[in-house]
């Protein structure tokens, strides 16, 4: 017959023992059948509704069953099975919260290096920072967080600032300041230096604003865009928030 | 009388370390230790990260099937068993959710621990009653003293 073995914390329910002999030509029907051997698992292999719960999880000779042919996976009589429990669990947190310190963070960052770049005139640099934004974009995070996660941080010197906030807008904002810098970058390297400094200090103005006075000019575009129903713009300001202002922690 | 959950504090610093790390996201782990009929001593942790997907490990956590196993071997491995899970509700209160409700398993102990501003506030021990209808709360309490700097 096709043994199961049971995880430490259901051990309870076969009076202790870790293998349990079953019958089935399936994973389901062995299942079934192990749960008709000792009831008292049933309510913990399955919901109200039958369905296997989140948590349980078969390995059949070592191989995850949902990557063979899920409950439906046939079974020999020499198979043995493994219920393997994965473990999830959160809070009631009910909105979405947003590290205020990893924005700022990656604001002082743009500015330093675009201010770096325009005083030691290297268009490369400007590009190196809208890569960095391009990729926080579509990683839909600030593209300099690394910098604050695995180092400022670590070392105490820039302390977490989590506030109930939408990641959305800021995350467009990242979007637009990428997107000017790249044209910056291109009108630099065509020769166009006015045009490509001009869009340059653009960027780090508005960053400075964000940083300094906690205004995200392109996260006020987004809410605008949000009440305009264009389609993606989905998030309100949180309550008693003016589009765009810092919320109140 | 309600059933007891200890740690040693050098388990307890560790599981600290890592919850505060973790923060703003929820941080979680393995509880290793020993089980008696009714009481559970845990002596040692182990740190996992967090599963979830990103933009939502503010108020989740996974350790997936693999996780679990590869910590069943290294308790093993340190003569322990695994006895519990611990996590962190970031500024939320260290009280079972309804989630954490719909994926606990008995028996386990789960340990929940409150991270306010990044520092750890305070933790209290769970265990599902057997009907999954809600938990029963352990007496919880450090042994040894905490040898932390604040």
């Amino acid at each position: 017959m096709t043994t199961i073995r049971i995880p430490t914390p259901l051990r309870q329910y076969t009076a202790g023992q870790a293998e349990i002999a079953v019958a089935g030509t399936n994973v389901s029907t062995a299942l079934d059948d192990l749960a008709g051997q000792y009831p008292g698992l049933r309510g913990h292999l399955y919901t109200e509704q039958g369905q296997l719960r989140g948590f349980v999880n078969i390995f059949l000779n070592d191989e995850d069953v949902r990557y063979l042919q899920g409950a439906a996976t046939p079974i020999a009589d020499t198979d043995r099975l493994v219920i393997v429990p994965s473990i999830a669990g959160g809070s009631d947190a009910p909105l979405v919260k947003v590290d205020h310190a990893a924005l700022r963070v990656n604001q002082a960052t743009i500015i330093t290096l675009a201010v770096l770049g325009f005083v030691v005139n290297a268009p490369w640099l400007v590009a190196l920072v809208a890569a960095v934004m391009t990729i926080g974009t579509l990683l839909q995070r600030p593209g300099f967080k690394p910098l604050y996660a695995s180092v400022l941080k670590p070392l105490g010197w820039v302390k977490p600032d989590v506030i109930a906030d939408n990641a959305e807008p800021h995350v467009f904002a990242q979007g637009l300041g990428a997107a000017f810098l790249w044209g910056a970058t291109i009108a630099l390297f065509a020769g166009a230096g006015v045009l490509g400094w001009a869009l340059t200090w653009l960027v780090i103005a508005l960053a400075a604003l964000n940083l300094f006075a906690g205004f995200c000019a392109g996260c006020f575009v987004y809410y605008w865009l949000a009440r305009l129903k264009a389609p993606g713009f989905l998030k309100t300001p949180p309550a008693g928030t003016f589009p765009g202002l810092r919320p109140r922690g | 009388m309600s059933a007891q959950t200890t740690i040693t504090a050098v388990a307890y610093l560790a599981l600290s370390a890592h919850l505060e790390a973790a923060y703003p996201h929820e941080g979680a782990g393995l509880l290793l230790g020993k089980a008696d009929r009714i009481d559970r001593a845990i002596t040692s942790v182990l740190t996992l990260p967090n599963r979830w997907d990103d933009a939502e490990q503010y108020h989740r956590f996974l350790l997936t099937p693999q996780d679990m196993l590869a910590g069943e071997h290294e308790a093993a491995r340190r003569g322990l068993d695994v006895i519990g899970i611990f996590h962190s509700h970031p500024d939320h209160p260290a009280e079972p959710s309804g989630f954490d409700r719909d994926w606990a398993l008995p028996w386990y102990v789960y340990t929940i621990s409150r991270v306010s501003d990044g520092r750890l506030d305070h933790t209290r021990a769970w265990r599902l009653r057997d009907d999954r209808t809600g938990y029963t709360e352990d007496t919880f309490s450090i042994i040894g003293q905490p040898q932390r700097t604040p």
